[in-house]
């Protein structure tokens, strides 16, 4: 008992010794738990507000659409059948609708524009947030719809060049909300049976098949007589119904059942695709949280490790003092272990709570439900996964040299104080060719090669995020850019966070590997400046230990980064464009030859003498 | 200036106190030469043998024959001047027997240097420390000089053997000047 | 950077002049190295000898160029040392000076022959031309057999020899030895002994710092050092066989 008391006692004396670092670890293992924190604390958002407005609407279990196609009128005959089908409990519609050009406030958009009866429809009446019903001249806009158009009560809209007022502003449980209102003919993507049916002929001259444009599209209600009068003919019309259903969980068997195996058969849509509509923002924003707490991870690892590898060969020096104390250099292990243990709970804690609190900035459901999420579930689950990440990542590197402390004989700590440097034969003969910036860059490296490999690590982390950002960004926003404020906006949120803590973590980790490294070359400088090497030959070549393994490391990072968007995205990837890329590479060249060449140019100002002789002290 | 050179060179060269002994003792083996006998010593000697007075060796065995410890014959040389072969006797075995099992030394002398310091010192006559100083410069230049015939010697010779005695025995003596000075700062410090 | 020839009539290789290195400030005031005047001329041993405290290893590092001056002119073959820049020392150091620890300060991760080649390297040889100047300076050490080893593989004796070695690859006018044989045992002592002897009989300047009497007697000229300052200067290379006679017991 008495033995862990004292390691305690000498991790906390230890701790308080260097504070500076002890920051700088805390800060890098928070960094990840709080992005892990966030990831976990994002699901289940949209599930209550989705409920509360399937309640407050008298939501369907399914939707069914049927438009005009191959010339012929829409088969309403066929939409109507379905509300016999057994298990259906009620039914609204069928309500005519089509698809016009809205332009509001100068943003011009694509919009289902539904007619609807004035007073209230038995499944699915929307539920107005603001202003009132629909009423001849007056259109009602769907609440997520009219936040990306910039548009409220009182303002007008136009549809096909026709003027309307917004009367009011409502939320449905009917239809994914913008840009993803969808009925037919638009198919969702991954629906590869739909997809082997001929595409919708369009144009103004067409037989009557509406004009319908694929892409970003909203919904506004209209009366009914004002939707009819959006089409040149009523055959341009499609309809669609809501239907109650006696058990909500049968809705997917339903929809299974009711197939369309051809344009002219209804499109049917469950409850339960509305809802996955609704989170998919939201998920998207958890994977990427989820997906930046993996990478926030590995680069806390390869940081903690680095500094605790730079800090045992002084803690080896050390062992005769804890000798005194009745240590060994088990005892050293064991130390260094707890105080990485008791960061590591620190920051899992810090982690928690920073994750906790900022959750609401990204637990917003849209505008398109009612209510918000409210707390966000906090979990035992939770802590326990957070934790034990953070557990998982002090264990792990410190593991290595804890073990090495372990394995070493007292007297061999003694007496050989430092770990030697590592020797690469072909590489110093190699390096004897290079101009001497290199040869020293070169030898600097390879003398801690675990040191550089995690260097390489770090770097290569950061910029497969990075460049996993900007794919995703490069995807969204060529491919298909939604007209006024797209929500999927709220996913950009996500990826910038990631981003910057992404960036400013790999920062820290560059300058632990500097600064470590400056410490375990110190003599070797100053011996070559004894030697006639020049100051900027010296700094020259510390940049090279450094800035070639992130060569390495940022070309790794962009082939990793694009390998990721391609796992984490289920759009084929996009290429971000290449000027982005080679922005990415010279940036990070230009960041780590920076971070190296100061500290080392400080490092430079102490004359030779001073550093050679009180070594040999 | 130190740095000392012989104040007193007699006109034929170093002799060796105990060079009846050796002679004797190289004797016991086998009766022997004058020539034999020098050229044995000169081996000994290294570079030292130089600076030995030449007829030293005959003369001593003159020496020796007369006193009864060895006898002479004359040897008929065809071409050359008689040469004498020189054997032990009995009273000159008994004088080899002694002179081996004889452990005494030669004496350190620090009192003479030891007794300058204090007296400079309670005196005033001069700084303690700089006297020292001085003194260790000119043990030094001794060393320099037999270092460096040190040095000359293959390795292995006996004559080398010889010289690092002297070098370490000069060596304790600065060690000793070291430890002087030492002192002295100490004294020179409290008073 | 060209070097200047030394001064003409004199062959002085190195110069200092009311030299001095002084650390802390009012009474912590701690004066290293106070006022002393020096020159070398070229070829000559030069010892300096002090207790520890003295400033001798100071005194070597101020002469060699590895720390700065409080005050006072250090001069190396006609060029003044103590107000140039890092670039300008460095350069220097690499055609003018040689420097021998007594931690040795070899690169553990580097063989004998690399550590040796290094300097030559940093000054812009080509690899074939340093490995070939290495290679021919581990045989003038000795130690042509253990090229390949690392400095961990070797004893005392021969680390310094490397050392020694590696400080002489440029050619420098001096070398500059700070307790060379502080770290050593006595026979390791006598190698390092032999060698440089042997590196003065070749002509070679030498400056060194050492407490050890019979590095010391190696010397043309040996200076002891009290305090920041000269005490004695004497002239070792007089002595005859005659001395080392009566040194040695024969009577004269």
């Amino acid at each position: 008992m008495g033995r862990i008391l004292l390691i305690c006692r000498l991790a906390v004396r230890d701790l308080r010794r260097r504070p500076g670092e002890a920051a700088l670890l805390l800060l890098t293992l928070t960094s990840a738990t709080a992005m892990l924190t966030l990831g976990l604390v994002l699901t289940g958002v949209v599930g209550r507000p989705f409920e509360n407005t399937q309640e407050a609407t008298s939501g369907p279990d399914i939707m069914a659409s049927v438009a005009p196609i191959d010339g012929q009128a829409a088969d309403v005959a066929r939409l109507e059948a379905l509300a016999d089908e057994p298990g259906v409990t009620a039914h609204s519609g069928p309500f005519p609708y089509s698809q016009s050009e809205v332009s509001a406030h100068g943003v011009a958009a694509v919009a289902w524009a539904q007619g609807r009866d004035t007073g209230p429809a038995a499944v699915d009446q929307p539920a107005l947030t603001d202003g009132g019903w629909v009423r001849d001249g007056g259109a009602v806009i769907e609440a997520s719809f009219a936040e990306a158009l910039a548009v409220g009560v009182g303002d007008t809209i136009t549809l096909d060049g026709r003027t309307f007022d917004v009367v009011g502003v409502a939320v449905t449980a009917n239809t994914p909300p913008y840009p993803k209102s969808c009925f037919a003919p638009c198919y969702f993507e991954g629906e590869e049976k739909l997809n082997t049916l001929p595409p919708p002929v369009r144009g103004k001259d067409a037989p009557p098949t509406a004009a319908f444009l694929a892409g970003p599209s909203g919904l506004v209600w209209l009366t009914d007589s004002d939707a009819r009068s959006l089409v040149t003919t009523p055959d341009h019309l499609a309809y669609v119904m809501n239907f109650k259903l006696a058990n909500p969980a049968d809705a997917q068997a339903f929809t299974n059942a009711h197939q369309p195996h051809a344009h002219t058969e209804p499109f049917v849509q469950n409850w339960a695709e509305v809802l996955s509509g609704h989170t998919w923002i939201v998920e998207k924003k958890q994977e990427t949280m989820q997906a930046g707490s993996i990478l926030l991870g590995l680069l806390a690892l390869a940081s903690v490790a680095v500094l605790v590898g730079g800090r045992m060969a002084d803690q080896f020096r050390r062992v005769g003092l804890l000798k005194a104390v009745g240590g060994t250099p088990r005892m050293v292990a064991a130390v260094l272990l707890a105080e990485h243990l008791v960061l590591a709970l620190a920051a899992a804690a810090a982690g928690l709570a920073i994750g906790r609190a900022s959750a609401p900035l990204f637990t917003d459901p849209g505008s398109g439900l009612i209510g918000s999420a409210g707390t966000p579930p906090f979990s035992l689950a939770t802590v326990g996964l957070v934790t034990g990440a953070a557990l998982a990542i002090a264990a792990l590197s410190t593991f290595g040299p804890a073990l090495r402390a372990a394995r070493t004989s007292t007297l061999s700590a003694l007496l050989d104080s430092a770990r030697p440097p590592h020797r690469t034969a072909w590489l110093n003969t190699l390096s004897a060719r290079l101009p001497v910036p290199l040869l020293l860059g070169l030898r600097v490296a390879s003398r801690r090669p675990r040191r550089t490999l995690l260097g390489v690590l770090a770097v290569t982390v950061t910029t497969c995020g990075i460049v996993t950002a900007l794919a995703a960004y490069a995807n969204r926003y060529l491919a298909e850019k939604a007209a006024g404020d797209d929500p999927r906006l709220a996913i950009s949120q996500a990826l910038t966070l990631v981003t910057v803590v992404l960036i400013v973590q790999a920062c820290v980790n560059a300058i632990c590997i500097t600064r470590t490294t400056i410490l375990d070359t110190r003599r070797s400088a100053a011996l070559a400046r004894a030697m006639g090497a020049t100051p900027r030959q010296i700094s020259a070549g510390f940049a090279m230990a450094q800035a070639l393994p992130a060569l390495i490391g940022v070309l790794a990072g962009v082939a990793g980064g694009i390998g990721l968007a391609e796992a984490l995205d289920d759009d084929p990837v996009t290429v971000p464009p290449l000027w982005q890329l080679l922005a990415v590479i010279m940036g990070t060249m230009v960041v780590i030859t920076a971070l190296t060449a100061v500290p080392v140019r400080i490092s430079a100002r102490r004359s030779v003498g001073e550093i050679l002789h009180g070594d040999s002290r | 200036m130190s740095g000392g050179t012989s104040s007193k060179e007699p006109p034929h060269g170093f002799q060796l106190r105990v060079v009846q002994e050796v002679l004797l003792a190289l004797l016991a083996k086998e009766a022997a030469h004058g020539y034999q006998l020098r050229a044995l010593l000169q081996r000994a000697l290294g570079p030292l043998a130089e600076v030995l007075n030449a007829g030293h060796v005959y003369v001593t065995l003159n020496r020796l024959d007369k006193a009864g410890l060895v006898t002479s014959q004359r040897v008929g040389q065809a071409d050359r001047p008689d040469r004498k072969v020189y054997e032990l006797t009995a009273a000159g075995r008994e004088r080899v027997t002694e002179w081996l099992g004889d452990t005494s030394w030669p004496k350190p002398a620090p009192a003479e240097f030891h007794l300058k310091l204090v007296a400079a010192a309670e005196a005033g006559l001069g700084d303690p420390e700089r006297l020292v100083d001085t003194q260790r410069h000119a043990v030094l230049a001794e060393l320099a000089a037999v270092q460096r015939a040190a040095l000359a010697e293959p390795d292995g010779s006996a004559a080398g053997l010889l010289l690092e005695g002297v070098v370490l025995r000069l060596q304790a003596d600065l060690h000793w000047l070291e430890t002087c000075a030492r002192y002295w700062t100490v004294r020179k410090g409290s008073a | 950077m060209t070097i200047v020839d030394p001064l003409p009539g004199e062959d002085q290789v190195l110069r200092a002049h009311e030299l001095r290195k002084e650390y802390g400030t009012g009474t912590g005031l701690v004066r290293a190295v106070d006022g002393v005047d020096l020159a070398v001329t070229a070829g000559e041993t030069l010892a300096v000898m002090g207790a520890s405290g003295s400033g001798k290893s100071t005194l070597l590092h101020l002469l060699g160029g590895l720390e700065r001056p409080s005050g006072g002119e250090v001069w190396l073959a006609g060029r003044r040392v103590d107000t140039m820049t890092e670039k300008e020392l460095a350069l220097l150091r690499r055609k003018a000076i040689g420097f021998v620890f007594q931690a040795f300060h070899l690169m553990d991760e580097l063989t004998a022959v690399e550590n040796i080649e290094l300097p030559a390297l940093l000054a812009g040889d080509s690899p074939r031309a340093a490995r070939r100047g290495a290679g021919e300076l581990l045989e003038r050490v000795g130690l042509s057999d253990r090229a390949g080893h690392l400095p961990t593989e070797l004893s005392g004796g021969q680390r310094q020899r490397v050392a020694i070695a590696r400080a002489l690859i440029n050619q420098p006018l001096v070398v500059f030895a700070d307790e060379p044989t502080g770290n050593l045992d006595s026979a390791a002592t006598t190698e390092v002994l032999r060698l440089l002897d042997s590196l003065h009989t070749a002509g070679q300047t030498l400056v060194i710092v050492t407490h050890d009497s019979r590095i010391a007697a190696t010397a043309d000229r040996l200076i002891s050092m009290r305090d920041g300052g000269f005490v004695e200067e004497t002239r070792l290379r007089h002595g005859s066989g005659r001395m080392v006679g009566e040194l040695a017991g024969l009577e004269g």
